[in-house]
């Protein structure tokens, strides 16, 4: 590390970050263990003080989560039930020790296939702000993650917030996640399942969002079978709709955690249970 | 090597100023050069709990912060729980009427996050104790006993 930079606004921070071989710090649970016994190097720009950046506004058009707020700020805030998938992800971020410092911001730019905060965030369909001197952008969350820990983040960019559309938040719109792993706490997912549904006013699907993570270089959404739900009761049995066909263009891998054949399994099964109880909550 | 950084800690209730690498983390900061050995190095990669201190009254992971990061925060460690010669926390306390170590080296780890655990509102029953406990972990494995401590100290603090 040549030199450790700790500015208190974004117009200071894009500034650095313009000069090569900056390196971006914010609550560091990903920066520190992905160094091993390393040290870091060139210029660390530590995001932490930025008022701006920490924090979640609810606007008439869209919800603004600053890329700074942490795991329990965020979990703490009172948001649509939408979100409520957002939030049960961020529960089973490490530990509480862990959940106070990482940052949601920091989750998406690190880009790990098992990434909780990444399959509730494309249910939601969300946006990310990203900021270099020059300019201010937008993209797609689902255009910003590209692979495994690759991401369109330019190097002189830093992430700022993640954007919902209100469009997406309102109305009867029910959020549930859920995510397999070896054991239950503070463990690294097999696969994770987020869905996010509304229910029309004749009580049927009027739309689902369904993402699958740890299944694929980058968490997907299950396009065929959002269609396949569409008009059907919302209900507990709506779960049994997913079938193995749905899942097809996912590309489990074998690892340490679990097998390919073992995680696609899995994945489907926790479909359907995730399904069902989103169905359940929306016609609570 | 990179140039020293003149930092200053608050760290239990004190201000104190070292001369630092801007890499060193909170916890090596803690114990290399402030000499405050009771924050303990399990893993060094935020999975064992064993260097929980308390920044701003919240549980973080030293191991997995830069003392420079911290700078101008109020820190708290195991040591400075309670004042100079003072009586132990209720949480000391009831670590030690129920017997809830056996090598101790999770134990101050174990005991900050209690002290947050219970300050949260997390420590409301057994199964809210070990979902809020499970950042810490002990090989020796004297979980029923921890849960069992936290509990009382609760009941203790309320
Ligand atoms: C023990 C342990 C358990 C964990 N368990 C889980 C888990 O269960 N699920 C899970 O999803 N994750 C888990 N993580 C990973 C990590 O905690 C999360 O991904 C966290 O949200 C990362 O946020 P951060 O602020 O700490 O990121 P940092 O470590 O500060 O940064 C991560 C990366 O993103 C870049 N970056 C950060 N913020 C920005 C920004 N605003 N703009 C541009 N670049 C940026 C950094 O340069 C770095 O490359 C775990 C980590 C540990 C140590
Ligand atoms: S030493 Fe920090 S979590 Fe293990
Ligand atoms: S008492 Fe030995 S690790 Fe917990």
């Amino acid at each position: 590390m040549n030199a450790y930079i700790r500015p208190t606004n974004l117009a200071e921070a894009t500034k650095l970050r313009a000069k090569a071989g900056s390196k971006i710090l914010c609550g560091g649970t990903d920066f520190y263990p992905a160094l091993g016994t390393a040290q870091p190097q060139g210029t660390i720009i530590d995001l932490t003080r930025i008022a701006g950046l920490d924090g979640i506004s609810v606007g008439p058009q869209e919800i603004r989560i600053g890329a700074c707020t942490s795991w329990t700020k965020l979990i703490a805030s009172p948001l649509p039930p939408a979100f409520d998938a957002l939030k049960a992800a961020g529960r089973e971020v490490g530990s509480i020790q862990i959940q106070n410092r990482a940052t949601i911001g920091g989750n998406l730019c690190n880009a790990s296939p098992a990434a909780d905060g990444v399959p509730p965030l494309l249910a939601l369909e969300a946006e990310v702000e990203l900021a270099s001197a020059e300019a201010m952008r937008r993209l797609a969350l689902s255009d910003f993650i590209l692979g495994n820990r690759r991401t369109a983040l330019k190097s002189d960019e830093i992430l700022t917030a993640i954007i919902v559309p209100q469009q997406r938040a309102r109305g009867r719109a029910s959020s549930t996640f859920a995510k397999l792993g070896a054991r239950h706490y503070l463990v690294i997912s097999i696969a994770m399942v987020a869905v996010n549904l509304v229910r029309g006013d004749d009580g049927s699907v009027a739309d689902a969002k369904i993402a699958v993570g740890a299944c694929s270089a980058v968490a997907q959404r299950l396009r065929a079978l959002e269609a396949d739900l569409l008009g059907k009761p919302v209900a507990a049995e709506l779960g049994r709709s997913a079938e193995a066909r749905h899942l097809a263009d996912l590309s489990p891998i074998d690892d340490v955690r679990a097998t390919g054949t073992y995680r696609r399994d899995a994945a489907l099964l926790l479909v359907r249970r995730v399904i069902g109880e989103c169905a359940k909550g929306a016609s609570a | 090597m990179s140039k020293p950084l003149k930092i200053k800690l608050h760290v239990n209730g004190v201000a104190r100023e070292l001369v630092i690498e801007p890499r060193v983390t909170l916890l090596d900061a803690l114990r290399e050069h402030l000499n405050l050995t009771g924050s303990k190095k399990g893993c060094d990669q935020g999975q064992c709990g064993a260097c929980t201190v308390h920044v701003d009254g919240e549980r973080v992971l030293a191991c997995l912060t830069l003392a420079a990061q911290v700078e101008g925060r109020e820190i708290t460690t195991v040591e400075g729980l309670t004042p100079d010669g003072a009586e132990l926390h209720p949480v000391q306390a009831a670590f030690l009427k129920h017997d809830a170590f056996q090598c101790g080296y999770c134990t101050p780890g174990q005991i900050m996050s209690a002290v947050a655990c219970i300050r949260e509102g997390h420590a409301s029953s057994d199964a809210e104790i070990r979902e809020y406990m499970s950042g810490n972990l002990c090989r020796c494995g004297a979980y029923p006993h921890i849960v069992a401590a936290v509990r009382e100290a609760r009941e203790a603090l309320s």
